[in-house]
């Protein structure tokens, strides 16, 4: 039988996604009440009057609520997720704006109806007042605080916080050279093609909830209704049904959409179903991205850093429910494969009125990249450099594994890097995307009147985070293995990835082995999907839960076929003595003998009656055994396991329109042992997608007045299949984590951490002109180059008077 | 946003000055506007009905006056909410003599919210000029006696000026965001016959 892990399998679950046969919120609850939300379209305002008088006549309308008809627990804020120490003004949104609203798209008020159309109709004819206040948007502005998005928050600062190892600050005075940079990334958003949505259904009779949300997390959405409706946690059931992506923004929970929705079925005793739609999404979700970086940075003649000083401010939006995660991750894997001598950070998380600032796809990562990336291309520069070779004289050497910053994760945990090879990695990204020929090919483009540029750029990226995952695994008396965990699926191909763990954990076809994710029915204990965890997280978990009914499986067995268990294999869903080849008992009637009957219900299972098996002289069920073929187990790891890669790419840019076309794309991949390479490169793929938006195409553009002014994907560039690399060249390193059973490292986001960063440097060599701020378009190329005197590389300046790069030396 | 411009109307200053007055051509030649009222000396209240594409609605707007200088400019601020969005908008407008006849020059720096603030912004500003141009051609067409200069009588109190009935508002090139822009353009086109109708009072 052929190992599954490691195997390029197809997806399993594609036949029937892609056969339209998955089933998306929407496609759910079609009876259900619709809920309509009524949103501001003021950045920042307080809110006056809400009328409602002309929407009551509007046919079919069910109910129209206001903050005034939240109580308990729901008039409340929405929780803070995730405190820290630091955040010492956390402020977050009521589920419907009580006095004030502080982002255009905050809900006013929620509208249920028999119908969608009416649920418009009526939302449209809800006359609210305002009385505009001055908007806070942009970094700058929050900085500046001129004006404070919320009045008890002084300087619209939410947390300050500093990390730091050695004495950087002394280290980049005492160093030989030094460097100053500006640097800047601007927002973008998860953008996942399904947008939010919730539906949620109230029986009457029992008291109890059932609700359907598409979301990253069903147990902290569970927890967090019960506790905001006032219910019981075991009178409330949330299911993931098939999400259309998530990438990060739909982990927040719970959105007012997730309270107020199972609110008015409860209410209304009917069912009632939210779908947000894209306008909707872009201005009353969540972004991502917006940071300002201040970098100090002294180091060698061989541009090894002795110290490195970075000051950098994030845009949190208008409320920080997830607390502090974002600059967290973004302070410490900033140092990405690198082991500066010294380091210190220091962050402002700072409000604005604009919609929220949660993890997207990277979180926190693709700036850190960014920053890094762009210090040693400065340095490598101003000591006339190979970039590569000043990367190899930082890297941290595979020898100093574990490698322990002496920092805090954004687990709480201590920054330890597990493993890693990193010279390895360069060696096979510097031959797969052909840097030390590339000079030869810039000179042949350039005879052509082309002109060329490659950049390259690493990362490390914390994945598996805890605190737990479980996994249960139940083998029926049908032989096929039932497989659930909590955590939810977004895309992911966890019903292949997860089968093909428990396929050669038990010896059974992976076509027995189904996988059920995200329904708190299955498996009521999890944390959720974020943070690359899932795979290393839920498959240990179900690789020992699988471990443990194979355990009992074969001491059952044993008995059977009095052998002893260490003789034993399974193979193709048999039991068997290795080299007896008649010996051998199928999987399900181990399942029906480890369950002790009194009642048959087939002809199978009369071998587990009372009067076939047992010894009369003892228990049906030992003492500390229990029946059936279950494996419950839970996997919690002491920190985050680091997975890490590098890309390339050369680019070309259009010497008359400046645009910007991708010749190569490389990437060298090092995300531990792989369980499905053909899904690694599918996320692989995914994430330089999602890259190169964030690098060339997408941006959240806010005017002063904190209107979202490209609100639709008409204004809104996302790559078509025409701008991703036709062809991503990846090669893989394996080296396993030492962490979890499998030797697994998390996949998910790598693919979108360091693109900012390699566009920069491809750009920057290709023009000869410092990229200090992405994302970068044609037409922001073109207006660098007309700032920028002369073709080369020079010291040079982002804007007039913003001196974004400047040598102290 | 901010939207600027000019137009020659094809008439003395004080011609032109008599027709921007009489808020009853301003009723007729204000893109979508269906009716118009005095709440004060100062200020005014109107509603436009304008669609485009699949956003329509009706636009309640307010309007105020302020750093009147007669006969050469004045600054007009005016808010409007409708379904599909809200704008604010501070309008500067000059008026000036010039050969053959009075050139009116417009600054406006508006902000548009909701539904119209997020979709579309970039075509905004040429679809607002485009409708500034067509309020002002139709004023002129009364100036030049190509329109006729008394609106079809409607029966409403002193002060209200309701519009004949007249096509919805169309934008040319079909963008969606012309609704509310037409709703800005109307409230500017408000003030100006505001602002005559106090002088000639």
């Amino acid at each position: 039988m052929t190992k599954m892990f490691g195997e390029p399998i197809k997806r399993v679950e594609d036949r029937r996604l892609v056969t339209g046969r998955g089933a998306y919120l929407d496609d759910l609850g079609q009876d259900a009440y619709a809920a309509a939300l009524v949103r501001s379209p003021h950045a920042h305002a307080r809110l006056v009057d809400i009328d409602v008088t002309d929407a009551l006549d509007v046919d079919g309308l069910i109910a129209i609520y206001t903050y005034d008809d939240l109580t308990g627990p729901l008039a409340e804020a929405l929780p803070l997720l995730i405190p820290h120490p630091a955040l010492t003004h956390g402020r977050t949104v009521h589920a419907l704006a009580r006095d004030e609203v502080n982002h255009v798209g905050e809900a006013v008020a929620m509208v249920v109806a028999r119908d969608r159309y009416a649920a418009e109709d009526a939302a449209e004819r809800i006359a609210v007042s305002y009385e505009p206040l001055p908007a806070v948007v942009g970094i700058e502005a929050a900085r500046a605080a001129e004006h404070l998005v919320h009045d008890d928050v002084p300087g619209n600062l939410a947390a300050n916080y500093t990390q730091e190892y050695g004495d950087a600050r002394a280290a980049v005075a005492a160093a030989p050279h030094r460097l100053t940079l500006n640097l800047s990334v601007e927002r973008s958003a998860s953008t996942p093609m399904e947008t939010r949505g919730v539906l949620a259904e109230w029986d009457t009779d029992s008291g109890r909830l059932r609700m359907w949300s598409s979301t990253q997390t069903s147990t902290g959405l569970r927890a967090a209704v019960a506790a905001k409706l006032g219910l019981a946690l075991t009178n409330v059931e949330v299911i993931t049904p098939d999400v259309g992506g998530g990438f990060g923004v739909k982990i927040v929970h719970p959105w007012p959409e997730e309270l107020l929705v199972p609110m008015a079925a409860r209410a209304l005793g009917h069912p009632v179903k939210y779908t947000e739609d894209r306008r909707e999404h872009f201005i009353a979700a969540a972004h991502e991205r917006a940071q300002l970086h201040h970098v100090e940075v002294g180091f060698d003649d061989s541009g090894r850093i002795l110290g490195l000083d970075v000051r950098f401010w994030h845009d949190h939006g208008a409320y920080i429910p997830y607390g502090v995660i974002i600059p967290i991750v973004t302070s410490t894997q900033l140092l990405g494969p690198y082991k500066p001598a010294a380091y210190r950070v220091e962050f402002d998380s700072l409000y604005t009125n604009t919609v929220i600032v949660t993890p997207y796809r990277g979180a926190g990562r693709p700036q850190a990249a960014f920053v890094m990336e762009r210090t040693l291309d400065a340095i490598a520069h101003s000591l006339g450099l190979d970039r590569a070779d000043v990367r190899a004289a930082n890297f941290i050497q595979p020898d100093e594994m574990p490698y322990d910053f002496g920092l805090t994760f954004q687990d709480g945990r201590p920054l330890i890097y597990d493993s890693g090879d990193f010279p390895a990695s360069l060696d096979k990204l510097k031959k797969l995307v052909g840097w030390d020929s590339f000079e030869s090919f810039r000179e042949a483009a350039r005879a052509e009147g082309r002109r060329v540029g490659i950049g390259l750029a690493c990362y490390v990226e914390g994945t598996g985070v805890g605190p737990y995952e479980g996994g249960h695994v139940l083998i029926e008396t049908t032989g096929k293995v039932k497989v659930a965990t909590g955590l939810t699926t977004q895309g992911q191909g966890h019903a292949t990835v997860f089968a093909q763990i428990v396929a050669d954990e038990l010896g059974v076809p992976l076509a027995d082995v189904e996988v059920v994710t995200g329904d708190t029915r299955r498996f009521p204990y999890a944390v959720g999907t974020f943070a690359s965890r899932a795979a290393v997280m839920s498959g240990s978990a179900i690789a020992l839960a699988a471990r443990n009914v194979r355990e009992k499986v074969l001491r059952v067995a044993a008995d059977a076929l009095e052998a002893d268990p260490g003789d034993l294999e399974i193979v193709d869903g048999r039991v068997r003595v290795k080299g007896n080849p008649g010996a051998e008992v199928a999987l399900g009637t181990v399942a029906v003998l480890s369950n002790p009957l009194r009642y048959a219900f087939d002809e199978a299972s009369k071998a587990a009656t009372q009067f076939v098996v047992g010894d009369p002289d003892k228990p049906p069920v030992a003492e500390g055994d229990e029946p059936g073929l279950e494996g419950r187990d839970y996997y919690s790891p002491p920190h985050a396991t680091f997975a890490n890669g590098m890309h390339a790419v050369i680019v070309e840019t259009d010497p008359d329109t400046a645009e910007i076309r991708i010749l190569k794309y490389a990437v060298v991949h090092d995300c531990g042992r792989l369980i499905n390479p053909r899904i690694v490169e599918g996320q692989i793929h995914g994430g330089v997608a999602q890259g190169v938006g964030g690098a060339l195409y997408e941006r959240m553009v806010y005017d002063e007045h904190g209107q979202l002014l490209n609100a639709s994907f008409m204004d809104f560039l996302i790559p078509y299949v025409t701008e991703v690399p036709r062809g991503i060249d990846i090669d893989h390193l394996e080296t396993p984590s030492p962490l979890n059973p499998l030797g697994i490292k998390g996949a998910g986001e790598a693919g979108v951490i360091p693109s900012a960063a390699v566009f920069a440097a491809a750009i920057e060599d290709a023009e000869g002109i410092p990229i200090t701020s992405m994302p970068i378009s044609p037409s922001e190329l073109f207006e660098l180059r007309r700032t920028h005197d002369g073709f080369g590389h020079q010291v040079a300046y982002n804007r007039p008077g913003d001196q974004d790069r400047e040598e102290t030396t | 946003m901010k939207v600027s411009g000019d137009a020659v109307l094809h008439a003395p200053i004080e011609r032109v000055w008599q027709a921007l007055n009489d808020p009853a051509v301003l009723v007729r030649t204000i893109p979508g506007c269906e009716r118009l009222e005095a709440t004060g000396p100062d200020s005014y209240t109107m509603v436009v009905t304008a669609g485009v594409a699949s956003i329509k609605g009706t636009y309640s707007g307010e309007v105020k006056l302020s750093d009147q200088q007669p006969p050469g400019s004045f600054v007009m601020s005016a808010s409007g909410a409708g379904a599909p969005g809200t704008v604010s908008t501070e309008v500067q407008v000059r008026l000036s003599e010039v050969d053959g006849g009075t050139r009116l020059t417009y600054d406006a720096d508006a902000v548009i919210g909701g539904m119209i603030g997020g979709v579309g912004q970039r075509m905004l500003a040429g679809v607002a000029k485009k409708m500034a141009g067509e309020f002002f051609a139709a004023v002129d067409d009364v100036l030049t006696g190509k329109a006729p200069a008394q609106p079809t009588t409607a029966t409403v109190p002193e002060g209200v000026y309701v519009a004949p009935p007249k096509p919805a508002v169309a934008v040319p090139g079909g963008f969606l965001t012309g609704a509310l822009v037409g709703a800005t353009i109307a409230l500017a086109g408000v003030v100006v016959g505001a602002v005559f109708g106090r002088r000639r009072g």
